[in-house]
């Protein structure tokens, strides 16, 4: 039982990692909390089914598609859309719910619901891992997880945009001083948040199926991930990722699975009245302080 | 010409979504509606007048269980939209308890063919006769299908030898209800019952509970969930190899037609059980393979699983009654679906007088039949009950009977 734990919790706390990556990142950089990250999850999931089935494309450049087709689609969301409101938080947040809501809905309209959506695995096989069987598209979402997260620290800390990514998370204004171009790194700053959410569509939904509904598990996932670990914080992401993932798993195992719903809301409960910011995150530092 | 109105209260889409399969009850009562449109519609007083098929989506199979949306729905086809007489749903238990109040506030005749099988809704009619008699319900219920599984899992200990098993339900009430009943039933009869989980609604992960089964050396698995999550554990027990029979109850990921595809065969050796004879194909009366095919060739997919042939049987019956009674009032059509006795998809129907819970049986001459089926090849073979089996159940790799054990 504890050697299925450990490795069950590992893959539950990437799969949460990787839902929540997009979410923190978009939030870190341009301050806008994408409501609509749960839509344009379920998104790639159908865009990348349309493109493998109905249009016979060769498997992994339907993927490929999927991902770039939702980057722009967030890139758009900010250049159309957000940049109207920059600047004033909730009514970003009105606008990024209203968006996600309404495409959601018109994907369930075209008949995405149910459980008769789903994308192949990447291979289907069955690995034993110290005598825990694991099918191996789980073992694959570990490995593209830590892959992703250490190429995300990578590009943040060694090209251009990453820096400057970072110093407009930083201080906006000083990063302007410098001919950092705020709006511009918004824009890619959704198109990048809103890639990861594709690219965890991808390497997820082949564990289950393609639904609408899922649209709104993901973002609460994300959000309870974040607040816990800390909106903008990356490293509090994968911390979180990790207490919530093994809470979930070790609540199913101990006392029942009906309790893995709300250690993700309780996570949210808590950190809101005892540390607001979250475990990592500088937002409410000043108030926390005082 | 003057139409009639029947409200359909619940159905997780509305008609105009691409996939049929998610609104399979909707396509068996629009079937029969068309059926019954074709040949002039219904005889009231010597003249025939169609019927009409308003549809609202109550959406309470959603997570969170929305009652308030779903009991706006109900009062708006009574209101707005005028509905005669309401069908379908709503269909998750919770939301159709609700919803009794209201239908009988309205002093609206209801049929639910689909979903609710909480065994409280026919109790609390029976218990209330006076202000709930024009609720009636013309598919199964918790406390049938919970004996059914119960006298299944005999009959298979008796083949096989099997006699431990492990429950996964979801956290729904009729599920729960299900997961009591059928527990209780089969350790008073000598089953070690090894574990009962509750899953909520829209879990995303089932390993732990499957290997748990695998642990204990269960031979069974008890599954009833009708979320469709239910595919992620259908794929998990494939990929992990789990040494157990799956049975499925109710449920969309395993029952429907397009499972096989979906799960890219995974739901292999799983039985389900879409309730009523005729959602998967048999010969339980002759209107049974009539029904399927008819299905089939409007729809272009087989009849999809569970609430299809109960919504399609309970126009017919609707109809019957209205031409009996002679018109939609509520108390003149309650006296004459109370006599109904008819011959449907799945057998004799008739309603308790107290209850007004269609009378089961498991022969299709005596009552309505239940289907249990097994994937077998990429087909759906009816295993159980013995009148209307079409094939034997094949147990899956791994697991060895041990025959003549009891």
């Amino acid at each position: 039982m504890l050697r299925s734990i450990l490795i069950y919790g590992l893959i539950n706390s990437i799969i949460l990692a990787l839902t929540a990556i997009g979410f923190s990142l978009t939030y870190g950089i341009s301050r806008v909390a994408n409501f609509a990250h749960g839509a344009l999850y379920v998104l790639a999931g159908f865009a990348a089914w349309v493109l493998f089935y109905r249009l016979g494309l060769n498997y992994y450049l339907a993927l490929f598609l999927a991902v770039v087709m939702v980057a722009l689609i967030g890139a758009a969301l900010y250049r159309f859309a957000l940049i109207r409101v920059r600047g004033m938080p909730i009514s970003e947040i009105i606008v990024t719910f209203a968006l996600g809501t309404a495409l959601l809905e018109l994907l369930r309209f075209f008949g995405l619901f149910g459980s008769n959506y789903g994308l192949p695995p990447l291979r289907r096989a069955t690995l034993q891992l110290s005598g825990v069987p694991v099918d191996f598209q789980r073992v694959a979402v570990v490995v593209i997880g830590v892959v992703l997260i250490a190429a995300l620290w990578l590009f943040t800390h060694y090209t251009k945009v990453g820096l400057a990514f970072r110093a407009i998370a930083q201080d906006e204004q000083a990063a302007m001083m410098v001919g950092i171009d705020p709006d511009r790194m918004a824009t890619l700053s959704l198109g990048l948040g809103s890639a990861l959410a594709a690219i965890a569509a991808v390497v997820l939904l082949p564990l289950g199926y393609i639904a609408a509904e899922s649209g709104t598990n993901i973002l609460v996932y994300a959000i309870a991930v974040c607040i816990l670990g800390g909106l903008e914080s990356p490293a509090g992401v994968i911390v979180a990722s990790l207490l919530i993932g093994y809470a979930q798993i070790l609540s199913v195992a101990y006392f029942g699975p009906h309790y893995q719903m709300i250690v993700a809301l309780l996570a949210i409960l808590v950190t809101l009245v005892f540390r607001p910011s979250g475990l990592f995150g500088r937002q409410k530092e000043l108030e926390e302080r005082v | 010409m003057q139409t009639k109105s029947i409200g359909v209260v619940s159905w997780l889409v509305a008609f105009l979504a691409l996939s049929v399969a998610a609104s399979s009850g909707l396509a068996g009562m629009l079937l029969a509606v068309e059926e019954i449109n074709a040949k002039g519609g219904v005889e009231v007083g010597g003249a025939r007048r169609p019927l009409k098929l308003e549809v609202l989506d109550t959406r309470d199979l959603e997570p969170g269980v929305p009652l308030s949306e779903a009991l706006l729905v109900v009062e708006k086809l009574v209101l707005e939209r005028k509905a005669d007489v309401l069908m379908g749903g709503p269909v998750r238990s919770e939301a159709a308890m609700a919803a009794m109040d209201l239908i009988a506030k309205y002093r609206k005749v209801s049929i639910l063919t689909t979903g609710a099988l909480t065994p409280a809704y026919h109790r609390r009619v029976a218990e209330n006769y006076a202000k709930y008699k024009y609720l009636f319900r013309i598919t199964s219920e918790a406390g049938q299908l919970a004996k059914e599984a119960i006298d299944l899992f005999e009959s298979i200990r008796q083949a096989n030898g099997f006699d431990r098993i492990f429950i996964m339900v979801q956290d729904v009430a009729h599920a729960r209800a299900i997961a009591g009943l059928v527990g209780k039933g089969l350790e008073q009869k000598g089953w070690t019952v090894l574990g009962s989980e509750v899953y909520p609604t829209g879990a995303l992960d089932y390993s732990t509970g499957l290997l748990k089964a695998r642990d204990q050396k269960a031979q069974i698995l008890f599954v009833w969930m009708d979320h469709p999550e239910t595919a992620i554990l259908v794929k998990q027990w494939s990929d992990l190899k789990i040494p157990v029979l799956p049975v499925a109850g109710i449920s969309s990921a395993v029952e429907q037609p397009g499972a096989w595809a979906s799960t890219g065969g995974a739901v292999a050796y799983w039985l389900a059980c879409p309730a009523n004879a005729g959602n998967a194909p048999s010969n339980a009366t002759p209107l049974t393979m009539k029904f399927y095919k008819a299905y089939t060739d409007r729809w272009l997919v087989e009849p999809e699983g569970y609430g299809t042939s109960s919504s399609y049987t309970g126009v017919y019956v609707l109809a019957d009654a209205i031409k009996r009674a002679g018109s939609v009032d509520a108390d003149r059509l309650v006296a004459a679906l109370e006599k109904t006795d008819t011959t449907g998809v799945y057998g004799r129907v008739r309603f308790d007088p107290k209850s007004h819970q269609v009378i089961p049986s498991y022969d299709p001459k005596e009552g309505a039949v239940s289907t249990w089926f097994q994937w077998q090849d990429r087909k759906r073979v009816v295993v159980f009950p013995k009148a209307i089996a079409t094939g034997k159940i094949q147990i899956p790799p791994g697991l060895t009977p041990s025959k003549g054990k009891d």
